[in-house]
């Protein structure tokens, strides 16, 4: 089985959710949202809940024994066949190519993290470069702008997919921002040890932003928004940090994640 | 020069406090950089160059001994003697043993970061040789005592009316808030020292093994003057700057100026090829070349490498949001930005200057640029994880990932501690952001929000839709 060529649309699609630990505990909004463009597209969702943490931060960090810890668990978690898809470019990144870093003195796991990499899509590189999808059908609405995360950009080299997915939906008022490939300052630990630098930079992108003239900033990494959030909301910015997926989703998701009691199961 | 990379976080402090630094930088950087785009973006053959830049460079490393013998009998057929110093303390012994044999007491010195790493100046100040910097940026920053804060623009951290002061207490000017006065100024007085210096000290960009050639790239002419007009020249360059023929020589000046400064060519290329030959019109009488090991071959025998490719155009300096933000000082020693927190704890040690690798975002801005892809992020990475091996890392970190760990290995327990903290967060904060984290997140929340937990994590989410689900079949 390739990855890389669209599947039939009537065959359902089989799709394990890596909803990333920061969006499980902070947005998860997000990744309901993420299941419901999915599941909007053919997709038959399965979430496994073993996983947990990629180990990103302990890898960034130089504490790769912790990080090989919990990249084990995530290449246990998720099965072996289909896709895996993720709301975040920064965790797929990770995957594909820390997850090769850290096990290359480890010949079984390494095969085993190179397989489980190949599988894994951002979620607008999986809907525009795997399934095709030209119109998001989001019946979303405002003035949006755009921030390339880096690890979508630089890590995935994910730059017109998610543009793409914005420019088609009718209710949006895409806006480039200067310097939208920028790092906003985040930087996982480093917003921690260098939080003055990191806010200097934080504050160099809100000022973009703001020039945009637009009601909404997306990205396809939750750690740049709630970073860029973060300030925005303290100095009270008229502009809301917002994920691509919630974007995509729409006002009324069409399937909500969190079906009311006594629903039929939606999609396939 | 004395190493204070470990002082990283103190000084990048001072240095966004600092209002004059933050224009200047501000405005240097992205003027850089908007000149290189422009630059890469009119030249169609850029990835390629790139590409052949990058596999020349890297044969150089895998035959670096073999080129260096070539270029040393090559140099040495012209007339030039060769040096080669093991480490700083050599080096600036051989310069010094120079200085005095050649009876030199004032020397004009064109810009070498390599002399940076060695002390150069201090070395001939010892004995009793006066050294001038000839380069305008490192003539400001040598009459005010102090480093250089970028590869290529060493005193971008000044300002004009700084300068003017400087002259005015050292050169005995007027003040004026002209540029091309204060250049007037700079001119007039260095004039005097090319003519009266028995050695003109350089660095080198690129070493020719075919033809034992020198070849500096500068902009504005002092590196020819200081060449060709005293008796004595002296060049101090680092044994990876070899280039296997003149051949290759095209690659690179294609690719140095366009990402240093957005130049299609520098104003200079001065291809130094031995003493003056009878007939010559110009040129020294006497050529040392000074080649720096300094570190360099433990490099090469590591997994670090392919830093050695660094043709020193800065270009990672001006794309790094980091070092616009706190500029060159504060990376504490000769070498900043993204290549300097690679080659400091290479050259100096990673204990002396394990704070640099962690002054970076890892956002990738660097390597996009390098004309020679050195991949600056993932030696980033790599250095961080030595750090731990070498115990450099604080208990206080070590502690915290082993708790964060031991967690992320239990699905569970995770949840567990994000319902909790969904709760004390929705009790604390009402939904807002959290305004205030004690240390070491306190820093974080000075001038940002945190998030607030989610009440509901999405696995407990997605166990009640599956449990709405099961219901219902």
């Amino acid at each position: 089985m390739t990855y890389t060529t669209r599947m039939e649309p009537k065959e359902p699609i089989p799709v394990s959710l890596f909803f990333t630990c920061l969006a499980d505990a902070f947005s998860p909004g997000v990744c309901s949202a993420t299941v419901a463009v999915l599941e909007r597209f053919g997709a038959a969702v399965r979430v496994p809940l073993s996983q947990t943490c990629c180990g990103q931060p302990a890898f960034n960090s130089g504490n790769r024994k912790e990080a090989r810890a919990m990249a084990r668990k995530i290449l246990l978690s998720f099965p072996d066949d289909g896709y895996i898809v993720t709301p975040s470019g920064s965790c797929a990144g990770m995957v594909k190519h820390g997850y090769p870093v850290l096990f290359r003195d480890e010949p079984a796991t390494l095969a085993r993290a190179r397989a489980v990499g190949e599988r894994v899509f951002e979620l607008s590189q999986f809907l525009v470069d795997v399934l095709g999808v030209t119109d998001p059908k989001s019946d979303f609405s405002g003035k949006v702008t755009y921030h390339d995360s880096c690890h979508l950009r630089r890590g995935l080299g994910v730059t017109s997919a998610p543009r793409k997915l914005l420019r088609a939906i009718p209710g949006v008022e895409f806006v480039e921002m200067e310097e939208s490939d920028r790092c906003c300052g985040f930087g996982g630990v480093f917003s921690v040890k260098h939080p003055q630098i990191s806010c200097k930079m934080t504050e160099h992108k809100v000022e973009r932003i703001l020039a945009t003239g637009a009601s909404y900033v997306t990205s396809g990494d939750l750690g740049c928004l709630l970073n860029i959030g973060g300030l925005i909301s303290r100095i009270g910015y008229p502009v809301k940090a917002i994920h691509l997926a919630e974007i995509l989703a729409g006002k009324h998701p069409g399937v909500p994640a969190e079906a009311p009691p006594g629903a039929k199961e939606g999609g396939r | 020069m004395e190493v204070k990379a470990n002082a990283f976080a103190r000084n990048a402090r001072k240095a966004l406090l600092d209002k004059t630094l933050q224009e200047a930088l501000g405005r240097t950087t992205e003027r850089f950089l908007a000149h290189r785009n422009a630059a890469v973006a009119a030249f169609s053959g850029f990835e390629e160059t790139r590409e052949r830049a990058s596999r020349i460079k890297r044969d150089v490393l895998d035959h670096l001994d073999t080129y260096l013998a070539r270029f040393i009998a090559e140099a040495e057929k012209r007339g030039a003697i060769v040096h080669v110093a093991r480490d700083a303390a050599q080096a600036r012994e051989i310069a010094a043993r120079i200085a005095r044999d050649e009876g030199v007491t004032l020397a004009v010195k064109s810009k070498s970061m390599a002399s940076e790493e060695i002390s150069f100046n201090e070395a001939l100040q010892g004995v009793g040789v006066t050294v001038v910097e000839s380069d305008l940026g490192e003539f400001i920053i040598q009459l005010a005592g102090e480093a250089p804060s970028h590869i290529i623009a060493p005193a971008v951290h000044k300002t004009r009316e700084q300068v003017s002061r400087l002259f005015e207490r050292h050169l005995g000017t007027p003040r004026t808030d002209s540029i091309p006065e204060l250049v007037g100024m700079a001119r007039k007085h260095l004039r005097g020292k090319f003519l009266s210096a028995g050695m003109g000290v350089s660095g080198g960009n690129f070493l020719v093994a075919d033809t034992g050639s020198v070849v500096i790239v500068t902009n504005e002419g002092n590196g020819r003057m200081g060449t060709v007009l005293p008796r004595v020249h002296l060049a101090v360059v680092g044994i990876e700057k070899v280039i296997p023929r003149m051949a290759d020589l095209p690659t690179f000046l294609r690719l140095l100026p366009r990402s240093a400064s957005g130049q299609t060519i520098s104003s200079y290329v001065s291809i130094v090829t031995g003493t003056r030959r009878a007939g010559d019109l110009e040129g020294p009488e006497r050529m040392h070349i000074l080649l720096l090991d300094c570190g360099r071959s433990a490099i090469l025998e590591g997994k670090y490498r392919e830093v050695l490719k660094c043709v020193r155009c800065a270009a990672c300096l001006n794309a790094c949001p980091v070092y616009q933000s706190v500029g060159g000082h504060a990376y504490g020693w000769v070498y900043s930005g993204p290549i300097g927190a690679v080659l400091t704890p290479l050259l100096v040690g990673l204990p002396e200057a394990a704070a640099l690798p962690d002054a970076s975002t890892l956002c990738g801005a660097c390597a996009e640029v390098c004309p020679v892809k050195i991949p600056l992020p993932d030696y980033l990475l790599e250095l961080r994880s030595d750090a731990r091996e070498q115990g450099l890392k604080t208990p206080g970190e070590i502690a915290a990932m082993k708790g964060y760990a031991g967690v992320m290995r239990r699905a569970g327990l995770l949840e567990a501690i994000e319902r909790i903290a969904g709760v004390l967060g929705r009790f604390f904060t009402k939904g807002k952001g959290i305004g205030g984290l004690p240390y070491p997140f306190s820093g974080w929340t000075e001038r940002r929000d945190f998030p607030v937990p989610a009440e509901r994590p999405f696995r407990k989410m997605w166990k009640i839709r599956r449990g709405a689900r099961e219901e219902t079949r």
